[in-house]
């Protein structure tokens, strides 16, 4: 074995072969397929910033100006944006909702999941199933029947309409997100604090949602985003031009017609999504290993 | 001027008292009024009233809008609060607002929405009658829309509509080698091959545009004699003369600029702008773009911009079609009077005209009086838009309007049909088929 292994280590390297840590495998392997999803990600931002920095004669002339590029650079569009239109106004608006939303599907969620998963009733199961299933019903065939609520409550043209209405999509998917991360958290860990006393809410609270902060982590930023990009009950349920979302109220704001604003709707679009982006690359690990796998046994 | 309270009986020639205005004065004086009698209401106590509309078309059509409003307000006490809704986004708000029974007192909504919800508005005849007499009478496309189908009962007033003639470069049509633009469909097929030959082609939306796409394949069917349904809503797409208006939308298509089967309302603005084609078909949007660009060199080209009527076909009548907007009186509003006083007052000359005037053209009229307007003429190369509620057929043509007309329309099924046999991707015959068969499930109950 060990002269087997001095044979091989004493063999001179064959030449035109390419080792497995060389770099131009590393290259073909890693760094170019990496690159191609940088800018197949990146692509999007880019295109939205350039354009947002275009004065409106580039943007429509092609033969004179790149595409790819701006060539005089321009704020006209991020001042009709942020001072011709109420965008910060929505922006708060929009913020304000998804975190109320995000909190309160949260909350609802984690004791769902945690009856689903560690009370085990009778058809627990079922009703896991069933949760998941109304996740699937599409919010255009939900508005109407929502918005009688929303009337009836009092709550048309305010910002409840949509906090209260956008768990109906957030709890099922994240109870449904929460209950694989539950199963994924040793039960002795449970068992060793009920032998010590503890009761239900005490194990919830003191064990399991401290080990459990990747799965709330990853839960809140899908809820999150999802809040931030709905559209149909945004659009349904309020009326009032600066009680709109951010995605409703670029719409209205910056489309006349057939004629888009389209400076101004990119840079809407990128100051938008500028939030949702910090809010991944906070807690990126946590999301990534929400995804990879909890506590090990 | 006098100062009404909410709690006065409002007679509504209440917009005369605005003639003390500039602006009201030169409105009354361009436009013919007879003098009828304004009809009275009883306006309810503590009245306030919410609107919804499309969002503007022009900066000064909000402008205007919520100037006259306002003007409402000082003069009758009446609260009225206006909110903009993006063009698209305007029917689901529409469809809620029907559905639960809340929400805006008036929605400007879109062409069919009367229809489809006609059983929940109030009956607004009388302010109709009124407004008719006084100016000059309703259009037929105007009559069609407002009144509940087969009925002379009013449930809409129709406020404007927006169309879509031809769009052209005059310099490359005559390059082409046309002095005028065609009249008729054979010269409009060797003018975009005309174009095409000289590398400006000619563009028309076959996408899934609402307005654009729709103006087009629904003028091509119809110049043919086409049409989907019949008076007694059979559905007659699969015709000869359709089959022969998709051959011809076969050969139009070779004509034009690459892509145009994903383009929506705003690419063909784009192209033109950007000197792309040659020739398209739009509202006066596309000329004001060009009028008001902050390049130099695409704002002096406004002087080549011209507009025409969409050619005439074989059935030897204009067959352009409109998008219409459409004043409807919720019936769950708490103050029916007060939203009839509102829309009266928005309709007399003194605000109609002002607003029309400082719309440049985007809107045209629905009240015959009001083609005296001073905005038409402004320009002459906005007269063709003048016209557009007089000529233009409505999108069920010949049929009524109905849940499954609008849904026709809403399915894209006419569009479809025409991209798919204009693209190759289907033949006509198959293509029309296609169509009957789409159409039949909306038409089944």
């Amino acid at each position: 074995m060990t002269d087997a292994v001095q044979q091989v280590a004493a063999k001179p390297a064959r030449t035109g072969v390419i080792s497995w840590h060389s770099t131009p495998r590393r290259v073909a392997t890693i760094y170019l397929p990496l690159a191609c999803f940088v800018v197949v990600l990146l692509f999007p931002f880019y295109w939205m910033t350039i354009t947002t920095l275009k004065p409106n004669h580039e943007l429509y002339n092609y033969k004179d100006y790149n595409p790819f590029f701006v060539h005089s650079p321009t704020l006209v569009n991020v001042k009709k944006l942020l001072f011709d239109t109420e965008y910060p106004q929505w922006l708060f608006t929009t913020m304000s909702i998804a975190i109320a939303a995000t909190v309160l599907s949260i909350f609802a969620s984690v004791l769902a999941a945690y009856a689903i998963q560690r009370l085990r009733f009778r058809g627990s199961q079922w009703v896991g199933l069933a949760i998941y299933l109304a996740y699937l019903v599409p919010p255009s065939i939900l508005f109407i029947p929502l918005a009688t609520m929303v009337f009836k409550l009092g709550l048309y043209d305010s910002p409840f309409a949509l906090i209260l209405t956008y768990p109906t999509f957030l709890i099922p998917f994240c109870t449904w997100l929460l209950i694989g991360y539950f199963k994924s958290i040793p039960y002795e860990l449970e068992e060793c604090a009920m032998i010590d006393g503890a009761t239900r809410l005490q194990i919830l609270r003191k064990i399991t949602l401290p080990l459990a902060v990747p799965g709330l982590i990853s839960a809140g930023i899908f809820a999150f985003t999802l809040s931030w990009n709905e559209f149909i009950y945004a659009l349904a349920f309020i009326q009032s031009s600066e009680k709109k979302t951010v995605p409703v109220a670029v719409l209205t704001q910056l489309v006349q017609g057939d004629d888009y604003q389209w400076g101004a709707l990119m840079a809407g679009a990128l100051f938008g999504s500028i939030p949702v982006a910090l809010f991944y690359s906070f807690f990126v690990d946590y999301y990534v290993s929400s995804l990879t796998g909890a506590v090990k046994e | 001027m006098t100062k009404f309270t909410r709690r006065d009986s409002i007679a509504l020639g209440l917009g005369a008292a605005a003639v003390l205005s500039p602006l009201g004065r030169f409105a009354k004086a361009a436009v013919p009024v007879a003098d009828v009698p304004a009809p009275k209401f009883e306006i309810e106590d503590g009245a306030s009233l919410r609107v919804l509309r499309p969002a503007k078309f022009v900066p000064a059509d909000e402008e205007y809008f919520n100037k006259n409003t306002k003007k409402f307000t000082d003069t009758t006490g009446i609260d009225v609060r206006v909110d903009y809704q993006a063009w698209e986004d305007l029917r689901p708000q529409t469809a809620v607002t029907a559905n639960t029974g809340a929400g805006p007192d008036v929605v400007l909504g879109w062409t069919d929405d009367p229809h489809l919800y006609s059983d929940k508005l109030v009956d607004i005849t009388d302010i109709a009658d009124y407004l008719g007499k006084k100016y000059g009478g309703w259009y037929p496309l105007s009559e069609l829309y407002g009144k509940k189908f087969g009925t002379d009962t009013w449930v809409a007033i129709p406020f404007g509509g927006t169309g879509g003639p031809a769009v052209y470069r005059k310099s490359w049509v005559n390059e082409a080698g046309f002095d005028e633009f065609p009249k008729d469909l054979d010269g409009f097929l060797k003018l975009c091959q005309g174009l095409k030959k000289i590398g400006h082609p000619a563009g028309f939306a076959l996408g899934h545009a609402v307005g654009d796409g729709n103006s087009f394949v629904h003028w091509l069917v119809w110049s043919h004699g086409g049409f989907m349904i019949d008076e007694n809503q059979k559905v007659t797409i699969n015709s000869n003369e359709t089959i022969e208006a998709l051959e011809y939308a076969k050969a139009l298509y070779e004509t034009f600029v690459p892509g145009t089967q994903s383009w929506l309302d705003s690419n063909n603005n784009k192209a033109m702008l950007a000197g792309e084609i040659g020739l398209t078909q739009n509202g006066v949007s596309l000329y004001n773009a060009f009028k008001k660009s902050e390049d130099p060199n695409i704002a002096k080209l406004a002087e080549d911009v011209y507009h025409a009527p969409m050619p005439i076909g074989p059935v030897g009548r204009p067959t352009a079609t409109a998008l219409v907007v459409n004043a409807m009186i919720f019936s769950h509003t708490e103050y029916p009077n007060a939203a009839k006083a509102y829309l009266t007052f928005m309709m007399e000359a003194e605000q109609y005209d002002t607003w029309l005037t400082a719309s440049s053209g985007y809107w045209s009229q629905p009240l015959k009086a009001y083609s005296e307007s001073a905005v038409w003429s402004s320009d002459p190369k906005i007269l063709v838009y003048r016209d557009t509620m007089k000529d233009a057929l409505w999108l069920s043509y010949k049929g009524p309007i109905s849940e499954a007309s609008a849904a026709v329309v809403a399915d894209y099924v006419m569009l479809d049909m025409v991209a798919s046999a204009a693209t190759g991707s289907a033949t006509p015959q198959e293509a029309a088929a296609e169509a009957e068969r789409r159409a039949k499930r909306y038409f089944k109950s």
